[in-house]
């Protein structure tokens, strides 16, 4: 009796095709309904989390200072010592200026008391590169034992391929200090000739009698050389910019701008600033005018820091 | 054999069918296009995001700095200051692009405008700008 029930209502719904035709277009329709709908829904949860983010954001422009000196690039290795001998210390204790010295003596045997070391110094040319260097400084901190040497620095000329203070401020060189004493040089316009592309800068130190040889008078007595410190930076004309991130989220700021009554100056950037900490960013190609100015600092969700200057 | 051949009662719910499964196919493909036409459209219309970086009142006219900071690339359609349109050399920034919208007109010194730049979706960006001395 129930299998003749069930066979008829089966048959009945078989045939009646209306039915079915139905169901599936409700399906289907709501499918993509289901579709459109969580679409724009998905999507405008990642937008509106993304106007949150910027909302959140807090970046200030702290401070912006005209930079002119890079930090110190100290020695690379053991200098190389062609009239001498080391009495003390290692080239570590000259990449610092300190109470750590290293310690050379002239070179034996009497009356020819000659003394001459090379040490390489490499630059930064990718923080600092040729086209934003105005010049470069040689430092030396150093005491001699005994006061009757002039010292001379010196740097490879990579032009003429000898070691040369041709076009520094100074060639007369440094009359020994018997106390610890500062000894700096620049090398004008002329620096150029004396870094490779690659920034490294071959920097001698050598009394006068390594320097002119025999037409010099011959020092009466051996003298040690103590060094403190020997370095070379660059000196330009930079900006730096200091950046302080106030919101919980960390900032990418892509975009500088330096205006005055003439000029908008914009500049690409690539700042990335953790929540809570303060970056000073160095451009080298930014050139702060002489009038007063904005910065305005852009990050990559669209807010932007503004300080004035002057 | 003779006979079903000469029998045409079979073919026509063959056809039917046929055809009705060719008319559901065309059907969802025309509805699967609509919803992906619909959807992307939302999708860019939502995803439009764009900041003025810098305004700049040059003796030429004045330039816009604009970023495009959305999810979409950008076509600018409309530029209008005080609510007047202007006429400017046209800008499409892709995703995080950026560069200047320069607009012609003639602005006088210490004036205030209201300049409003639209995109071709529709989003806009407006403020009220100073012109220098």
């Amino acid at each position: 009796m129930l299998r003749t029930i069930i066979r008829l209502r089966l048959k009945r719904f078989r045939r009646d095709r209306r039915g079915v035709s139905n169901i599936i277009v409700v399906a289907l329709s709501l499918v993509i309904i289901t579709l459109i709908v969580s679409n724009v829904v998905l999507w405008g949860y990642q937008m509106n989390q993304l106007d949150w983010e910027r909302m959140r954001e807090d970046v200030k422009i702290t401070s912006v200072t005209r930079t002119t000196f890079a930090s110190w690039f100290a020695v690379q290795n053991e200098y190389q010592i062609n009239k001498g001998s080391r009495a003390g210390g290692t080239f570590m204790d000259t990449q610092a200026d300190d109470s750590l010295y290293e310690t050379f003596l002239e070179a034996q045997p009497a009356p020819a008391y000659a003394f001459e070391i090379n040490g390489t110094f490499v630059t930064d040319v990718s923080t600092y590169p040729f086209a934003y260097i105005s010049t470069i400084e040689i430092r030396l901190r150093y005491r001699v034992s005994s006061s009757e040497d002039t010292w001379f620095l010196l740097a490879y000329n990579w032009a003429s391929g000898t070691y040369s203070n041709s076009g520094f401020n100074n060639t007369d060189g440094d009359p020994s200090p018997t106390m610890w004493d500062y000894y700096s040089i620049n090398m004008t316009s002329q620096w150029r000739s004396y870094v490779r592309d690659d920034g490294t800068i071959y920097v001698k130190l050598c009394d006068e009698q390594a320097l002119k040889g025999s037409t010099e008078p011959v020092p009466r007595a051996r003298t040690s050389i103590d060094i403190d410190f020997l370095s070379v930076r660059v000196i330009g004309d930079w900006t730096t910019f200091t950046l302080r991130n106030d919101g919980p989220s960390t900032v990418h700021v892509v975009s500088l701008w330096v205006i005055d009554s003439e000029n908008h100056s914009h500049y690409s950037a690539d700042a990335v600033i953790n929540s809570g900490e303060t970056l000073p960013y160095l451009r080298v190609d930014v050139h702060l005018p002489c009038e007063p100015y904005a910065v305005k600092a852009v990050t990559e969700k669209g807010n932007v820091a503004v300080y004035s200057g002057a | 054999m003779k006979r079903l051949l000469r029998s045409r009662k079979a073919i026509t719910p063959v056809l039917s069918n046929v055809l009705m499964m060719l008319i559901a196919v065309a059907g969802m493909s025309i509805a699967i296009t609509a919803t992906y036409v619909i959807t992307a459209n939302f999708h860019d219309i939502m995803g439009e995001r764009f900041i003025v970086e810098d305004v700049w009142f040059r003796t030429s006219g004045i330039s816009i700095y604009l970023r495009n900071t959305g999810k979409v690339p950008i076509r600018f359609s409309a530029v209008y200051i005080n609510y007047t349109s202007q006429s400017f050399t046209p800008l499409e920034l892709d995703v995080a692009g950026h560069g200047w919208l320069n607009v012609t007109h003639a602005w006088t010194a210490n004036s205030v405008y209201y300049i409003n730049i639209v995109t071709s979706r529709g989003a806009h960006v407006a403020n009220y700008y100073k012109a220098p001395p």
